[in-house]
């Protein structure tokens, strides 16, 4: 009996002493997949969100990518990987022959992607904490030079746009006067009923009756009428004619019925890090099947329109300080922002704003005619200005 | 009589400790078996009896136009803390929508707009607005610019491990909410609009 007593006490200890050791270890890193992209290829490792990737290692001959993860088991079917544990997932694809796993040490799971090729770039997002995906693409110059060889195409360039040449003096210079908003778009619309779209038009109107009048020069109006214009047509319409320069005349309106004022807008690029946009823009967008997204080609017209950079912000300037010495209202100064209508302009571009319509002062004066016909003037004294600076009218 | 009465007396003793011995075991075995539930319900007990502690509260920057709208300013506020960073996004965002408490400050938003999502991907946050926000726009470059920009900065001073916010329009991106500012594409933050950032 004693015998017993005894054999039943080993087993509580056993079990008191086996207990602890079940302590809970949780940073595992589970399913692997990948997909295949005409493109790229990608591939999602599913981890707990305590598993850290150490940077990658680019290695060659052959050509492989080595990650660390920490900490991290791998889970198997039959449980924790032990140390040691080797598995490789075969892929075959044209950016990665395959995915190999090991279990370097207690907590460190090593990846080696071996890859098809030798230029390549990749990119690893941990930004899911339960989820580790690595992009594998080809190099990355030779695709964007496809994307802007077809966009070049898709924009026609013609060469006889580019602006402030001497050889140009003496040519016919063709201004375009985009008149805003139109048709169902009003545009903002004041407190006492005055309609943006109207008032632009009337003033747009009015500066190219002045305009005509300026030798060599030869005027264009996106409307002339009530009429609605998607914003794209706009500077296609500009495009089109090989305007020299393009000018939106725009009312304003602001949150704050305070606010007064004229301003003159130019372009901003969609992003200063163009790199880094283009990247964002492609991670963004759903695997597509051909052709450039979206993204990308907002992006480049904002190159196209960025060639004229300087130049449109010349003419702002100019356009800005005689424009608010004719109107005599507030001068809020030359500014960027991201325009849609200014974008796709291969011409010094910009965006008039000729006093607030939110502003019941303001908006008063802009249904008269004789303020917009000051407007109209000092919007031409300030195109006066930048073609003299430019010397293509003395 | 004497001695097997004894004998039967220690085998009693004997057996009852055994008794005793197996009981502590099979208790022993049952609990080990049933820790992992104990401990579950355990949780919940706590749960039941330990009044929930109060939220916790963020301190978030709002930006709003300042009286002559030619800048963004912001304003802090207390909102409660959400584990999940898109839920804190929709919160922070109707805070934004609601206007400022500054009677000087103007809000950028028309009030009549709803946040219907917020999601993250990479490291852009996309919000999905419905479509007040876009038919209920005043109208303005300026309007619209600090509408835009309101947005975004707000979101990603707030969140500073995403860089852009792509906003939508009852799920689809949009060419502009007023006819001026591009929002086709993830915007980043933009700097020259704050005032004293």
């Amino acid at each position: 009996m004693d015998k017993a007593i005894r054999v039943l006490l080993f087993l509580f200890c056993f079990l008191l002493c086996a207990y602890p050791t079940k302590a809970l270890q949780n940073y595992e890193v589970g399913n692997i997949r990948y997909k295949s992209f005409s493109t790229h290829t990608q591939i999602i490792i599913e981890k707990t969100a305590q598993t850290d990737c150490l940077p990658a290692r680019e290695l060659t001959s052959p050509p492989r990518l080595l990650i660390n993860l920490f900490p991290a088991v791998l889970l198997t079917l039959q449980g924790r990987a032990e140390v040691g544990y080797e598995k490789e997932i075969a892929v075959g694809d044209s950016f990665i022959q395959a995915v190999r796993l090991k279990q370097e040490h207690e907590s460190v799971l090593q990846v080696v992607i071996d890859l098809s090729i030798t230029e390549y770039t990749y990119n690893i997002s941990s930004e899911e904490p339960d989820s580790l995906v690595i992009d594998i693409r080809g190099p990355r110059d030779a695709s964007d030079k496809d994307l802007v060889v077809d966009l070049l195409k898709k924009i026609e360039l013609s060469p006889s746009i580019s602006p402030a040449s001497p050889e140009q003096k003496g040519k016919v210079f063709k201004i375009v006067l985009d008149p805003g908003h139109g048709g169902d778009d009003p545009g903002a619309v004041g407190t006492s009923g005055l309609k943006e779209k109207d008032v632009v038009l009337a003033v747009a109107k009015e500066l190219a009756s002045l305009l005509e009048k300026e030798p060599g020069i030869e005027v264009h109006l996106t409307r002339d009428d009530n009429s609605f214009l998607y914003l794209y047509r706009r500077t296609e319409m500009a495009n089109q004619i090989g305007g020299n320069i393009f000018i939106s005349i725009h009312a304003n309106a602001a949150p704050s019925r305070g606010a007064t004022g004229v301003e003159t807008f130019v372009n901003s690029m969609y992003a200063e890090d163009k790199e880094a946009a283009l990247v964002a823009a492609r991670e963004n967008r759903p695997a597509e099947p051909k052709g450039i997204s979206r993204e990308a080609e907002a992006l480049l017209w904002d190159m196209v329109q960025n060639k004229y950079k300087s130049e449109s912000n010349d003419l702002a300037h100019s356009i800005q300080k005689r424009l608010s010495e004719a109107s005599g209202l507030e001068d809020r100064g030359v500014k960027k922002a991201p325009f849609s209508v200014l974008r796709g302009a291969a011409m010094p571009a910009v965006l008039v704003e000729i006093g607030f319509i939110s502003n019941p002062w303001e908006e008063s004066k802009l249904k008269k005619d004789d303020f917009r016909k000051k407007i109209a003037q000092g919007i031409l004294d300030g195109l006066r200005d930048y073609l003299k600076k430019i010397e293509l009218i003395t | 009589m004497a001695s097997p009465r004894k004998k039967s007396k220690k085998k009693r003793k004997t057996r009852r400790f055994l008794i005793y011995a197996l009981i502590v075991i099979v208790v022993f075995i049952a609990g080990m078996m049933f820790a992992p539930l104990l401990q579950e319900k355990a949780y919940q007990l706590k749960e039941w009896f330990v009044k929930p502690p109060p939220p916790d509260m963020k301190r978030v920057k709002l930006y709003f136009s300042e009286p002559e709208s030619k800048y963004l300013v912001y304003e802090e506020r207390k909102i409660v803390a959400f584990p999940e960073i898109t839920e804190e996004v929709k919160s922070i965002l109707e805070e934004l929508i609601k206007g400022p408490h500054d009677s000087s400050l103007s809000a950028t938003l028309p009030p009549e707009t709803e946040v219907r999502a917020a999601y993250i991907r990479g490291n852009c946050l996309y919000i999905d607005f419905s479509s007040s926000l876009r038919d209920k726009h005043p109208g303005g470059t300026t309007g619209e610019l600090l509408t835009v920009y309101s947005i975004v900065n707000t979101l990603l001073d707030n969140f500073p491990s995403q860089s852009y916010v792509q906003i939508l329009i009852e799920g689809m991106p949009e060419e502009t909410l007023a006819g001026h500012i591009d929002i086709r594409n993830p915007l980043g933050k933009d700097l020259d609009i704050m005032k004293n950032p």
